[in-house]
């Protein structure tokens, strides 16, 4: 009679953080997570732990704005956070605390870091950024990459979200988003970005879910000649 | 109570302690003060190759008539190591140790029977801590410091001497173990005196008239009635490692093994002394490496990884014949972690991995980046990732755009009207800019010689890729234009 009721007081203490802590982790709940964009949340349900999330798209698409602002939410939650930066074109300023920059230059480097983090495991957020690399390249990194890595995190709670120019990841992807974005001026100040996330693919403990749809959200610039936020 | 550690054939047991392979083979360790290899004679033999009839002061070319005899020069460096880690193993029980001869220590037992039960089981558990550094001691426990001195050279494995049972167990000692000069054992040859029961025998008076001071001092040590103060050992704290190769290495994987047992033995004298390290000196001959870690750590296998990568990437220019490994003692890290800590990496396999990555993609290239105190666009410094870092204040509760950034920035082509841009060309982008934000001027650092100035515009531009938006300035100094990045 005392061990339920002992075990229903820590559950109830761990205050969700963390889901079913004393359940077979075979059969526990996806623990998800906030991305920082409210209606991409609410759409989504957040991003899932020890699952790959891919977010692609052309140049000025908003798929970077996006991947900084899943690491920002991590960062918020005090988590160590990973980018690996295929062309090193990440613009620091944004984030600190617990953030580790990886500064590569082709997509070998990139490929061999992300491994490294992902197999040392205790980070919240890997981002592996392959954008700017060349498409042929990356088409010809073979399924089973992607594949390593999505074992090397499913029973982790690291997260680990691949932005590139088109989708690579395929069916190991647990959640793939295709981004495009429009920009918004006023009195030829650039007042935002207008992003729309199709989801292209989305796999949660349920299974797959039937029916795309489109989610819109502004990315604000944070430069100081910005116009005022609403 | 005072327990004495004596290592046999010291100058073959520190050799064998850095290559066990050799353990079990006979043994004989070759010198020559002159350096010169025609010259240089037996010092020490291990049992063994005395068994096969090596003996002391026997020339190298007489040991050439003994093929089941490894021989080995004698190694100083090596000896100091043993003898260092000698002295670390009796630390790690007692804290008063004398540092009686090279081979032998000495340490005070008073108060250890709480922590480790009765002295039997002391002396055997300093026997297993000196296996654990690669020596092969003999361990005596009794009431006086030269009863144990004289019981560990005399027995072999361990041995405890009751209280008052010195004398008649001293007795079977042969007289050569007794640290006296040659003359005076000599005099007891001639005496016919061959064991401490033969000499204790004898009256102290007439000692004292035939051998005088010196001698009643030696007949006191042979009855183990010799009642001496300990006197400690009080120089600092010392983790060096050192091994010298008869062949020169000229290959790094041949030195991961060096390295290993190297770092294995200084890992288990930290752990003796309960320590750790947070930095490791490895010196090749004259070229040294000097490894930093965050936090201090007592992990071989890690150790090992990172010196590894380090001269991976900082390989030493010419062979190596000497290799020493100094490890600088720190309090170990002691942590208690909560339920509720957020997540983050081990601190110890987080520099592995950090190390790895820095060979992948360079040293300069992994870690936090950290803005600098400057107006000039993209300066930032790479400082060292620390996982430990609390989480830093949200700047905006929006989220913002992003700008990817070209290293370096692009050279462009801009064609102005009305002195603001409409046509731009650049590294495959071209086309009409549709819209234009600008010019932002800023400018800084005017009184040093790399001073900075540029007119920024946020332009977008339609492209065979659709409606892109790019930043671009304008120097001002030369007319140049340059595209900075992308907004994405």
């Amino acid at each position: 009679m005392v061990s339920p009721a002992l075990r229903a007081q820590l559950e109830s203490s761990f205050g969700g953080r963390i889901t079913t802590p004393f359940t077979d982790p075979g059969r526990r709940v996806g623990e998800t997570v906030s991305t920082g964009i409210a209606a991409l949340d609410a759409r989504i349900g957040g991003l899932l732990r020890g699952a790959i999330t891919e977010i692609y798209g052309g140049a000025s698409s908003g798929k970077t704005s996006m991947m900084l602002s899943i690491l920002a939410a991590a960062m918020d939650r005090d988590e160590a956070c990973a980018l690996v930066d295929g062309h090193d074109s990440f613009s620091p300023g944004i984030h600190s605390g617990k953030f580790l920059w990886v500064r590569c230059h082709n997509l070998t480097q990139a490929l061999k870091s992300t491994d490294l983090l992902l197999q040392g495991g205790g980070f919240g957020v890997v981002a592996l950024d392959v954008s700017d690399l060349d498409g042929k390249a990356l088409q010809e990194v073979p399924l089973s990459t992607w594949f390593r890595f999505q074992r090397s995190i499913e029973k982790t709670p690291t997260i680990l979200t691949i932005v590139s120019g088109m989708g690579i990841a395929k069916t190991c992807a647990s959640l793939a988003i295709r981004a495009a974005s429009d920009f918004e001026f006023e009195d030829r100040l650039l007042a935002h970005s207008v992003t729309r996330a199709e989801i292209v693919r989305l796999r949660s403990s349920a299974g797959f879910q039937p029916g795309f749809k489109n989610v819109c959200f502004n990315f604000y610039p944070s430069f100081s000649r910005s116009i005022a936020r609403p | 109570m005072f327990a004495s550690i004596f290592i046999p054939h010291f100058p073959v047991q520190s050799l064998v302690r850095n290559e066990p392979e050799l353990s079990g083979k006979a043994i004989a360790v070759v010198h020559s003060d002159a350096g010169d290899p025609a010259l240089q004679k037996v010092v020490e033999a291990n049992v063994a190759a005395i068994r096969a009839g090596v003996e002391p002061g026997m020339t190298r070319l007489r040991l050439q008539h003994f093929p089941e005899v490894t021989i080995r020069q004698r190694s100083v460096a090596q000896e100091n190591s043993a003898h260092a880690a000698l002295l670390d193993c009796a630390g790690g029980f007692s804290p008063r140790v004398e540092d009686t001869a090279h081979d032998s220590v000495l340490m005070d037992l008073e108060g250890l029977e709480r922590l480790f039960g009765s002295y039997a089981e002391i002396a055997a558990h300093i026997y297993d801590q000196a296996i654990l550094i690669g020596l092969q001691p003999q361990v005596a426990v009794a009431s006086n410091p030269d009863a144990a001195i004289c019981a560990s050279r005399g027995f072999q494995g361990t041995r405890v001497i009751p209280c008052g049972m010195e004398r008649r167990q001293l007795a079977s000692i042969p007289l050569t173990l007794l640290t006296a000069e040659p003359p005076f054992l000599e005099t007891m040859y001639r005496w016919g005196l061959h064991t401490f029961g033969d000499f204790a025998a004898l009256p102290p008076v007439k000692i004292s008239e035939r051998l005088g001071q010196d001698g009643v001092r030696l007949h006191t040590c042979a009855r183990g009635a010799s009642m001496r103060p300990l006197d400690p050992h009080k120089e600092p704290l010392r983790f060096e490692e050192t091994m010298e190769l008869d062949d020169a290495i000229a290959m790094l994987e041949p030195l991961r093994f060096i390295l290993k047992r190297l770092v294995d033995q200084i890992c288990h004298r930290l752990r003796m002394r309960h320590r750790a390290t947070h930095e490791v000196h490895v010196r090749l001959n004259a070229y040294e490496r000097v490894l930093q870690l965050p936090m201090p750590v007592c992990d071989s296998k890690m150790l090992v990884e990172l010196l590894m990568l380090d001269l991976e990437s900082h390989p030493p220019k010419a062979a190596v014949t000497k290799v020493s490994v100094e490890a600088i003692p720190a309090k170990p890290r002691s942590v208690q972690n909560g339920l509720f800590v957020p997540l983050s990496p081990e601190p110890e396999k987080l520099e592995v991995t950090l190390a790895r990555i820095a060979h992948v993609v360079g040293k300069g290239n992994v870690g936090s980046p950290e803005v600098l105190d400057t107006h000039r666009p993209d300066a930032f410094r790479v400082s060292r990732f620390d996982s430990m870092k609390p989480a830093a204040a949200t700047a905006s509760p929006f989220p913002s755009l992003a700008l990817r950034r070209f290293r370096p920035p692009l050279e462009a082509t801009v064609k102005s009207r009305n002195g603001a841009p409409w046509w731009i060309a650049f590294q495959g982008f071209f086309g009409p800019i549709t819209t234009a934000s600008g010019p932002w001027k800023s400018s800084g650092e005017w009184w040093q010689q790399d001073h900075w100035a540029r007119e920024e515009w946020d332009v977008r531009v339609r492209t065979e890729k659709g409606l892109l938006l790019f930043r671009i300035y304008c120097d001002p100094n030369n007319g140049c234009w340059f595209a900075e990045g992308v907004y994405d």
